[in-house]
């Protein structure tokens, strides 16, 4: 059964309200992406919005008019089959979700399981929704971890972030990536693309989680689903005036570390 | 004997005479040793009866409190401390052993769950001690059900031995073994059952992979699990705690199978080490009394976990590592009855893990409710954890942050409360009793 994990407090000053679907929150969750929530909840209330976030599960029903944003995040190998086999029940209103261009966060599992399939360390193929065009391939004895640096050309922005995985994604041609790899290894060590943008859907492999590492992503993501929400008439706050704390650093110890290491 | 395991023993005694008269060293002898002798382990284990203590976390100081209640009844016990946990601390271990001049020679040992089924090889323990699974050092266990299946293997090499396992761990009832198997674990208050926290991990049912429910939930994913889909939970208890007396931030009083017993430590998680170590002793037949006096006299052994003086000030330093062990110590500093400052001190080196989104995990949102007039972000990530003390709800206006570990040690100073707690990442916590120690606030030395 949907239920709501986290809500904000009663403040008058939130005059939006913002509702976060945590995908699978209660199974995808072993790699700090919690931390993206909590990201989103933060940077959401200082732009004057309430938030709610639930967490939609096993045999619950998904409601693509319920929510704002969908955060979807990576899980055990273990867990990732289950919801495999679980997402098909969510395929049409996820897809209807993203079709009106609704914003979408997905991190490693769950950027994987939006494309059309991936295939285990253990070469077992599982499929995915198919809403998107991209595949995810394994490779044998590696894994990309380490830290790593992207760059976004369209927004003029760089994230930082922490990769761990074994999969190697390759974009489709109607998808862009999230950004172009600086250092690290990306999606697949091959096409220099880290991640994807489509529509409003961003998917990462980066841990970190990427919206602590990276607030102005977060700002940007909630700023699209307010618009999406109220309108672009909305006014809302300048990043500058509410998170000027947050900034996004390469941190002094990460450079040496940035190599994989076995 | 071999000519090697000989020359072995010879330069790993010698070479431990040596580094001990120069103040250190707790692996070295070991490695010197395989050496000359790859199977040395073999010749130095085998007139010990063993008790191997592995899992994430609880290790060192169920390893402990073991010792100290098989002291009391058999005198001389060999162990590891210090964390030296692989296989060069283990051979280190025996090398440097005193042994019994009669009766049994025991030996409790602490091992690294991703060295035990190498060490395996060598040594046939009467006693495994499994604690607990959680995520800890990715980059080195990778995911829990690996982990678990690290030790599966290991124990399968010794089949005659009996595992002792935390039952209310669900992982641990998913996979059967030849070995007999006991289940220690919590039967307090239960209610009608319920979900975990919503960002716990291994909450999966292993029969039909549905969503367990809980009538007792510890922390994390332990307590007296059921599926309401297929019926599968817990299994039936060995031992169980059946009554939390008392719960503070420095000690706590409980039942375990109709008896009183009292720690000199606080938390939850502390009652579970506590438990195993009286299910090991309770599987020696060793009396109540006997365990009771072993857990007073065990004040110093808390290595993870360090009360000194800074000034006036009291401060208490604990260690962690990950999620879940992060949790139970804001939960137990939540106990205590005066206001402190809280300092996080986060590095990312290997030895801490260089991933450090774990912090994420970790329930910082609890110091929301706690009387803390100030928070001190320091270690070399400090500007990281001082955003996850931000974005948990905490005030930006009583956060400070220090890049130099030396700033938080002259904050505490000043600070006009009496209390502090330190919580730290590995090496944040040695450069940080280094620091101490050159102040005389420490023993260089960890006990």
């Amino acid at each position: 059964m949907v239920y709501t994990s986290i809500e904000s407090k009663p403040n008058k000053t939130n005059h939006f309200q913002l509702r976060i679907a945590h995908l699978y929150g209660d199974l995808m969750n072993t790699y700090g992406d919690n931390g993206n929530i909590l990201m989103l909840k933060y940077v959401a209330e200082k732009m004057g919005a309430h938030v709610r976030i639930d967490i939609v599960s096993l045999g619950d029903d998904f409601r693509s008019e319920d929510y704002d944003i969908v955060f979807f995040g990576g899980g055990q190998d273990y867990e990732q089959t289950i919801v495999a086999q679980d997402l098909p029940s969510k395929k049409d209103e996820l897809g209807k979700f993203i079709q009106q261009e609704k914003v979408v966060l997905a991190i490693c599992g769950g950027f994987q399981l939006l494309g059309q399939y991936y295939i285990e360390a253990s070469g077992k193929r599982i499929e995915g929704l198919g809403l998107m065009g991209h595949y995810t391939l394994n490779q044998t004895n590696n894994r990309y971890i380490g830290d790593i640096k992207i760059y976004n050309p369209e927004f003029d922005e760089t994230y930082y972030g922490f990769e761990n995985h074994q999969g190697r994604t390759f974009l489709s041609d109607d998808e862009k990536p999230l950004g172009q790899v600086v250092y690290g290894n990306g999606n697949n060590k091959e096409d220099n693309g880290e991640g994807v943008h489509y529509k409003n859907v961003f998917g990462s492999y980066f841990h970190g989680p990427i919206l602590s590492r990276n607030a102005h992503l977060a700002y940007r993501l909630v700023a699209t689903a307010l618009h999406h929400r109220y309108g672009s008439e909305i006014f809302l706050p300048s990043y500058q005036a509410i998170l000027e704390d947050e900034i996004s650093e390469e941190y002094a110890d990460v450079k040496s570390k940035a190599e994989f290491l076995d | 004997m071999k000519i090697n395991t000989s020359l072995g023993l010879l330069a790993g005694k010698t070479s431990q005479k040596v580094l001990k008269s120069l103040g250190r060293g707790t692996t070295l002898p070991g490695k010197i040793a395989l050496k000359f002798d790859k199977d040395i382990l073999q010749t130095l284990a085998k007139d010990y009866e063993i008790v191997v203590i592995t899992g994430t976390n609880g290790k060192t100081l169920t390893t402990a409190l073991t010792v100290s209640i098989l002291r009391e009844v058999f005198g001389q016990v060999v162990t590891n401390t210090g964390g030296a946990n692989m296989i060069t601390g283990i051979t280190t271990t025996f090398l440097t052993a005193k042994r019994n001049k009669t009766g049994k020679q025991i030996a409790v040992l602490e091992v690294d769950e991703a060295s035990l089924s190498r060490i395996c090889d060598y040594i046939s323990p009467t006693l495994f001690v499994v604690t607990n699974i959680f995520r800890d050092q990715m980059d080195r266990f990778g995911e829990i059900y690996t982990t678990y299946q690290m030790i599966l293997d290991a124990i399968k090499k010794v089949p005659q031995a009996t595992v002792l396992m935390n039952g209310d761990s669900p992982l641990f009832h998913s996979m059967t073994l030849k070995n007999e198997i006991r289940y220690y674990g919590f039967d307090t208050k239960k209610t009608e059952p319920r979900l975990a926290h919503y960002n716990t991990e291994g909450i999966l049912c292993p029969r039909c992979q549905h969503i367990l429910k809980y009538r007792l939930n510890t922390y994390a994913n332990l307590g007296d699990y059921v599926c309401e889909n297929c019926g599968f939970q817990r299994p039936l208890l060995d031992y169980a705690v059946t009554e939390l007396v008392d719960l503070s931030y420095n000690h706590s009083s409980f039942v375990i199978d109709g008896q009183d017993y009292e720690i000199n430590v606080g938390g939850l998680y502390n009652i579970y080490n506590a438990l195993a170590a009286v299910a090991v002793a309770e599987f020696f037949d060793i009396k109540a009394s006997r365990i009771r006096h072993a857990f007073h006299n065990s004040k110093a052994v808390f290595g993870r976990q360090e009360s000194f003086a800074i000034g006036d000030k009291q401060c208490t330093l604990i260690l962690i590592k990950n999620p879940v062990g992060a949790s139970q110590a804001l939960d137990m500093i939540g106990l205590s009855p005066f206001s402190f400052t809280l300092s996080v001190l986060l590095n990312a080196n290997y030895a801490d893990g260089i991933d450090t989104s774990w912090i994420w995990d970790a329930q910082f949102e609890k110091i929301e409710e706690m009387d803390i007039p100030a928070v001190y972000a320091g270690g070399v990530r400090h500007s990281e954890i001082a955003r996850r003390i931000r974005v948990a709800g905490y005030p930006k206006e009583q956060l400070k942050e220090f890049s130099e570990l030396n700033q938080v040690f002259e904050a505490i100073k000043k600070q006009e409360v009496k209390h502090a707690y330190i919580l730290a990442t590995y090496t944040a916590m040695l450069e940080f009793r280094e620091l101490l120690a050159s102040h005389q606030v420490v023993e260089k030395e960890m006990k």
